[in-house]
């Protein structure tokens, strides 16, 4: 049924505008940019806008709607939606705000009754928006289209997703689908984890949560999917707000009870927006490891025992290696670099260097997952390691191995080419080894969710994973 | 809403099969004298009152009274908790066991608007009023969530036992979550905290409870 609003053929935008300062300008500017399916303006003072026929309502349009946006004010929203009812729209975005955000509860309510008399389905009121890249479709105030990815990020907050869906595109990040909630008075988090745990192209959700609506069912709908759930959730400083009658409730403020509730249901929940796009970049485009046993490969004994750190704090084993192992690395590091885990080529770097070291700690059975890092200096040049590191994952994926390999390549001029190398081989790579090593620690954490709280939930598909 | 008094909060605890120190209410000296010398020496004595939740806050717990003591024990402590909080309506003086020897945690229930009961556990005395070492699941949950909630917190060595000491019940414990865990909604409970619990070698008593019901 949402496939409505994701993958419509047609759509009317309600309120359209021939100034692009407008949003009902910007919006319709947004969806002719990419999107192949017949697009209707609609507003009653126009004859034509952006070029295309404009209509005076939404049922004098000839063809079919499915989906409709509402971009007016909300005086005028009920009629609009009951014009749409009445056409046969499927699928609803109201961007329109004043609803119960402005305190008029009563107005959302009559909203919510009218849209679904008609059988229809509703994202919003006082939403930013949709963004679905597989369909070309960016029906949202969002400037761009996102890259390609299998990241879906359903955002609370409209003008937080919006910020961050323009600087995903700026830092390589791929994402398949911004979903701007809104007041999710017909469509909710519910609705939206069902929906994407169905849909082909998401291969991880990310989430920005204020509130959940329907906190059981939410519960039990997230168990019911086996894709990786990242959220965030704010509000944490509300604890203890109030004096209450017994120690648990002076305890158990909702902050409590939502981290509870995350982990019962096997939602990541992560402190802050770095590492919630840094989780959902490692989850987009590499397989969970079977255990907690890390190897670390670097050049540089400083960067190498900050990520063994992190380890500790994250609960990762920095494992030991096999003798064999120990053997094929001494072979190819200079003879005072370490062969022991974590690997300090000890300022060397090389082709060779890295990508033997690699194969060998990815044959090592006692390994499940590796983090190579790269320390950029003027004597080495950032590219041989990062051809090595995208060269050993292509060769990964071809052999189906459930190794994934996390890159941490730190320093500034002179790496970029390295790093570029690293995105277009879908390899995540972080700036410093904290963030690589707690990238690694939800797909492990993830895994253990998977062997615990999911335990039977069967894959809906196997995407997820580039090239 | 409602306030359950200790002696009530604990019929319920028995009902759902957590064990509780055993006693009764006196609503004189004498019945205090008697309740007293059928549980057997020393007893502990608690005032009974739906508006006095903190009952050693206002002189309202006595603890190890012997034989000799109770009568004036009782006289004492109603006449202390009318000066304490005038006006409040008391039932009387809770009578009861001692409580066995072992260690302190804390059980809770608190409801919650989003997703129903959440279920507290954690040591008891200063380790919940200052570290609060505390783990949290939402109800239901079954034996084997209990235990991962106990193993959860920092303190779990203590009860697995450190420095030679014996370890706690602690399937004991898991039993008292699932329990507390099935009467939230039956029982419609607001609030609940059974504090302390004490966990021996063998078995868990509730020693004092309160519970807010709806």
């Amino acid at each position: 049924m949402l496939d409505a609003i994701f993958y419509p053929a047609s759509i009317a935008v309600i309120g359209a505008s021939n100034n692009e300062i407008k949003w009902g300008g910007r919006i319709l500017k947004n969806i002719l940019g990419d999107f192949k399916g017949k697009v209707y303006p609609v507003n009653p003072g126009e004859t034509s806008i952006q070029g295309l026929d404009s209509y005076s309502s939404v049922l004098d349009i000839p063809g079919e709607v499915e989906m409709a946006l509402i971009i007016v004010p909300s005086k005028f929203v009920m009629s609009v939606v009951e014009e749409c009812g009445k056409k046969g729209v499927k699928g609803l975005i109201v961007v329109s705000a004043g609803f119960s955000e402005a305190g008029n509860n009563e107005l959302e309510r009559e909203l919510v009754s009218t849209v679904r008399k008609y059988g229809m389905r509703m994202i919003g009121p006082n939403t930013l928006g949709i963004v679905n890249e597989p369909a070309g479709l960016n029906a949202s105030i969002i400037g761009r289209l996102p890259r390609p990815g299998s990241i879906s990020f359903i955002t609370q907050s409209g003008s937080l997703g919006l910020a961050l869906a323009e600087w995903t595109i700026d830092t390589g990040i791929g994402l398949c689908k911004v979903i701007s909630t809104g007041n999710k008075a017909d469509i909710d988090d519910v609705d939206l984890i069902e929906y994407l745990n169905g849909d082909e192209s998401t291969g991880v959700i990310a989430m920005y949560v204020e509130g959940i609506k329907r906190g059981r069912e939410f519960i039990d709908a997230v168990r019911r999917v086996r894709k990786p759930i990242v959220a965030i959730k704010t509000g944490r400083s509300k604890r203890g707000a109030k004096a209450v009658f017994s120690h648990t409730g002076s305890i158990a403020g909702s902050d409590e009870v939502y981290s509870a509730a995350f982990r019962q249901a096997g939602i990541l929940r992560v402190d802050d927006i770095e590492d919630l796009f840094d989780a959902a970049l490692a989850f987009s485009c590499q397989p969970l490891p079977a255990g907690n046993n890390v190897a670390i490969l670097s050049n540089g004994g400083g960067a190498s025992i900050v990520a063994a750190d992190e380890c500790e704090r994250q609960g990762l084993n920095i494992v030991d290696l096999s003798e064999r192992t120990r053997e094929q690395i001494k072979s190819v590091i200079p003879e005072f670099a370490s062969s022991s885990n974590p690997i300090d080529t000890a300022g060397t770097v090389s082709f060779k260097i890295y990508n033997d070291s690699i194969k060998a700690l990815h044959d090592d059975p006692n390994v499940d997952a590796i983090v190579v890092i790269y320390v950029h200096t003027m004597m080495s040049n950032a590219m041989p390691p990062a051809e090595a590191v995208v060269e050993r994952k292509q060769i990964c994926v071809k052999e189906k191995s459930n190794k994934p390999i996390i890159a941490c390549w730190m320093g500034g001029a002179g790496t970029e080419e390295g790093v570029e190398l690293l995105k277009s081989g879908c390899i995540p790579n972080y700036p410093v080894p904290e963030r690589a090593v707690k990238a690694l620690s939800c797909l492990i954490k993830h895994r253990e969710f998977l062997n615990k709280v999911k335990l039977g939930v069967e894959p809906v598909d196997k995407i997820g994973r580039c090239k | 809403m409602k306030i359950l008094t200790e002696f009530e909060a604990k019929k319920v605890l028995s009902k759902y099969g957590i064990t509780v120190t055993q006693g009764s209410i006196a609503e004189s000296e004498d019945e205090a004298s008697s309740i007293a010398s059928s549980i057997g020496f020393p007893v502990a004595m608690k005032i009974s009152s739906p508006d006095i939740s903190h009952k050693s806050d206002v002189g309202g717990v006595i603890l190890n009274v012997k034989k000799e003591d109770v009568k004036s024990a009782y006289s004492d402590m109603i006449s202390r908790v009318r000066k304490a909080v005038p006006g409040a309506n008391i039932e009387g003086v809770l009578v009861q066991q001692m409580a066995p020897s072992g260690h302190e945690v804390i059980v809770g229930l608190k409801k919650d608007p989003q997703f129903g009961h959440a279920l507290m556990f954690g040591l008891g005395g200063i380790f919940v009023e200052v570290y609060k070492d505390v783990s949290f699941r939402v109800t239901p949950i079954d034996k084997n969530s209990a235990l991962d909630m106990i193993s959860e917190i920092k303190g779990y060595p203590i009860l697995k036992g450190i420095r030679g000491r014996k370890p706690a019940d602690i399937d004991a414990v898991a039993q008292v979550l699932v329990s507390v865990s099935e009467m939230a909604q039956k029982e419609n409970i607001v609030e609940l905290d059974i504090n302390p619990l004490i966990v021996g070698e063998k078995g868990a008593v509730a020693v004092d409870a309160r519970a807010m019901v709806d």
